[in-house]
């Protein structure tokens, strides 16, 4: 039995600026899929995300989530922006952060410490609930705001380059850490990135996008699957000739000559 | 093309409602003084105002008034912003100077330039010598300060590029030091010149100088309503006047922070 | 030196010339008096009573300044919130503001005496118009400056209105806020003494005009000293405050010249 798509992006196109940022494109994005979307700057990759959260109204075209259109920002929906340290509250400990989205859902107080003390201890900080973020690491401060996410209990999150700023170490632990996170959650992740390596070691399916497209060349450059087993490792999976097969055929829509 | 049009249009559009807000209000005051909410003696009419302030400037007498002031405070400003400059230089340049001064600067910052004047009445009389000393002395100090500042915020990186290419200390005063204070100068400068207005119209006022300040508050002794708001109107214009003049004097020397 | 000493050294030095210019240059000036008797009448206007008092003149200024920031503070505060709040309100009022702000407070002295007479109400209105503008501009500017993606984290997690002002407007405006009240403290006092100095006959601005005009140059002084003292005080623990409450909102304690 084939089950709806969750996301939908029906020719979905925008003008920003006075140029054609994003032509319109269609895919779908099936319940528990990790879709990755790569390409070069310019490409309109973070746009098409801010406007399936609903941040943005595309010029033209709709998305469809279970079916509806997109019009706005839904609490089913979670994103996880690039910027950590300005998406947190700085006057607010970690685990004041985190009951912020309980308190937006109108969560009771009583219930909230609960919940809190569970996400905590599903990213691993449970130890700095009283922490304030100005304390942290960056990794850690972005683990701050992925269990601020999840503490929303949302079917799909949406990620904007979330571990662009962070270091090369810290940035591989966060990726097992969210590859577990959604293989035990069964959560639908739209990841936007421009590193081709991290976008194949996540997703099911990697979408690359052109910057600067034309009747020709649309946006929407190619869409691959990644038929790569998991769990994956950071070292094995990344020696398989699949992967270095894949990473081949995807390079040159990072904007290579 | 559509999307320059509708900013000029909106530019149009908010013009427009700030203007009829403007005269919103201005229809507020005729209303309020023609319905005698305050009395007549306290709150003139609009045209009774722009009567007197008519009259007073053909007649001569407020524009006499006015240059006085005008001159009062240009003047002392002038001097201050100069002497707050080459004195600001010298102590922020020479890191000596600053450990030993600066605390007490920080301690003369929050004293009003006004409370200055009964000594200086004391010392000089009351002249309009006295006034302008004190405008002067008074509208130096955040000119100073500011110089101060500027001077000592230069990057260490810059400082360690004056080093590497041995420039003498006035150099690296004149080259580097003053023109990175400038932004910081020109704030001082600004601030300067509100000093030296206020300090201008209370010494008028207490020295019985002719000038703006005396004017108004002979009017308020004579209950001669129109005149006081004229004053106020024409003191507000210089004060208008005085910082567009600044923006100008800014935006042509700071060209270089907006590319 | 121990370095806790040296910002003493130089006020010292200058004290102790003035001192000596006064008793050895011009004795027994009508303008100038050593700092050493400058102090004792100091002393003695503190146990004085009446027009003399230190404390009764020092507080009258303070009541009027806080008065009047008070009224100043509190009307910019909420006017410039909505027009932060609204770019329409703000672009309609630009020109009416642009107008009225230059008009420097001392302007309004006369006007204040006529409709007031002497006393705490014409005070404290000249301070309130003072203090007005600055808190308008700065609360408007605090507002612009929330930083937008916190709204957009609001926005993402479905904060109700009441919450997006109450969770992230306020608190992410307070450090901000606290800048523009210090910047207001300093300028109620200030206007507070120049209008006492100007006109009104009360507080440490009079009783420093008073002891000029009889003459009594010690006394002249020792108010001077005293104005110059309440002000560093008073400007240095709302300081403190702004600084303390920066820390508690989390930001690195912001450093502001006025």
């Amino acid at each position: 039995m084939s089950e709806a798509p969750l996301l939908r992006f029906d020719s979905v196109g925008i003008h920003l600026g006075g140029r054609e940022i994003l032509s319109p494109t269609s895919f779908e994005v099936a319940r528990g899929e990790f879709v990755c979307i790569i390409g070069p700057s310019g490409c309109g990759k973070t746009t098409l995300l801010r406007m399936a959260a609903g941040f943005l109204r595309p010029g033209c075209g709709v998305t469809l989530r279970h079916g509806k259109p997109v019009v706005g920002p839904s609490r089913e929906v979670a994103f996880v922006f690039q910027d950590y340290g300005r998406a947190l509250l700085p006057w607010r400990t970690v685990a004041g952060n985190i009951s912020l989205a309980l308190e937006a859902a109108g969560i009771a107080a009583a219930q909230r410490s609960e919940r809190i003390a569970r996400v905590l201890a599903t990213v691993g900080l449970s130890e700095h609930a009283t922490t304030f973020p100005a304390q942290l690491s960056g990794g850690m401060q972005q683990r701050v705001q992925i269990a601020r996410c999840l503490a929303q209990e949302p079917e799909l999150i949406m990620m904007d380059e979330p571990f662009g700023a962070l270091d090369a170490m810290t940035r591989e632990g966060l990726q097992d850490e969210i590859s577990r996170l959604v293989r035990s959650t069964g959560l639908t992740v739209l990841f936007v990135t421009h590193d081709l390596e991290e976008a194949i070691y996540l997703s099911d399916r990697v979408i690359a996008l052109r910057a600067n497209p034309s009747a020709e060349k649309p946006s929407l450059a190619a869409m691959v699957e990644v038929k790569i087993p998991r769990p994956r490792d950071q070292l094995l999976t990344k020696e398989q000739p699949e992967f270095l097969r894949l990473r081949r055929e995807l390079y040159r829509f990072l904007g290579h000559p | 093309m559509r999307a320059a049009r509708t900013a000029s249009s909106g530019r149009a559009r908010a013009a427009i409602e700030s203007l009829l807000v403007a005269a919103a209000l201005l229809a507020l005051w005729w209303f309020a003084s023609h319905q005698q909410w305050l009395s007549k003696v306290f709150l003139p009419t609009p045209e009774a105002t722009l009567e007197s302030l008519l009259q007073g400037l053909v007649r001569g007498e407020l524009s006499g008034f006015t240059l006085a002031t005008l001159q009062r405070m240009l003047l002392g400003w002038l001097l201050a912003s100069a002497i707050g400059v080459g004195l600001g230089a010298l102590i922020g340049a020479s890191s000596t100077a600053r450990i030993w001064i600066a605390p007490t600067l920080e301690f003369l910052r929050p004293l009003p330039a006004s409370a200055l004047l009964p000594l200086a009445i004391s010392l000089l009389g009351l002249s309009n010598g006295m006034v302008l000393a004190v405008v002067a002395f008074g509208a130096m100090w955040p000119v100073l300060l500011a110089t101060v500042h500027g001077l000592v915020a230069v990057h260490v990186g810059l400082r360690q590029v004056a080093t590497a290419l041995q420039l003498s200390r006035s150099a690296f005063v004149f080259k580097i030091g003053l023109p990175n204070a400038l932004p910081d100068i020109l704030a001082g400068m600004r601030l300067s010149m509100t000093v030296s207005l206020i300090v201008a119209v209370v010494g008028e006022m207490i020295a019985s100088q002719p000038g703006l300040g005396q004017a108004i508050l002979l009017a308020a002794r004579s209950f001669r309503a129109s005149e006081l708001f004229a004053g106020i109107v024409l003191l507000g214009g210089m004060g208008f006047l005085s910082n567009a003049l600044l923006s100008v004097l800014e935006a042509a020397f700071l060209k270089w922070q907006r590319p | 030196m121990p370095p806790v000493l040296r910002p003493w050294v130089f006020p010292l030095l200058l004290l102790l010339l003035l001192e000596a210019a006064a008793r050895w240059l011009v004795p027994g000036s009508d303008a100038i008096a050593p700092p050493s008797q400058a102090l004792l009448a100091f002393g003695r206007a503190l146990t004085a009573s009446g027009d003399e008092s230190v404390l009764q003149a020092t507080r009258f200024t303070l009541i009027s300044a806080s008065l009047g920031l008070g009224l100043g503070a509190a009307l910019g505060l909420v006017l410039g919130l909505l027009l932060g709040l609204s770019r329409r309100a703000a672009s309609a009022a630009f020109l009416s503001i642009e107008v009225l702000r230059p008009v420097p407070s001392v302007a309004l002295i006369p006007l204040a005496m006529l409709v007031f007479g002497f006393g705490y109400r014409m005070e404290f209105s000249v301070v309130a118009f003072a203090t007005f503008w600055p808190l308008l501009i700065l609360t408007q500017a605090a507002v612009r400056q929330v930083e937008p993606q916190l709204l957009e984290v609001a926005r993402a997690l479905g904060l109700s209105p009441w919450q997006r002002a109450t969770q992230i407007m306020l608190p992410a405006m307070l450090p901000r806020l606290f800048i523009a009240l210090r910047l207001g403290v300093s300028i109620a006092l200030v206007v507070a003494v120049t209008v006492e100095i100007a006109a009104n006959p009360g507080g440490m601005g009079y009783a420093m005009m008073i002891a000029q005009q009889s003459l009594a140059p010690d006394l002249m002084l020792a108010w001077l000293f005293w104005i110059g003292v309440v002000g560093y005080a008073i400007n240095a623990a709302t300081l403190r405050l702004q600084r303390s409450i920066a820390r508690r909102m989390g930001e690195p304690a912001a450093e502001a010249s006025p």
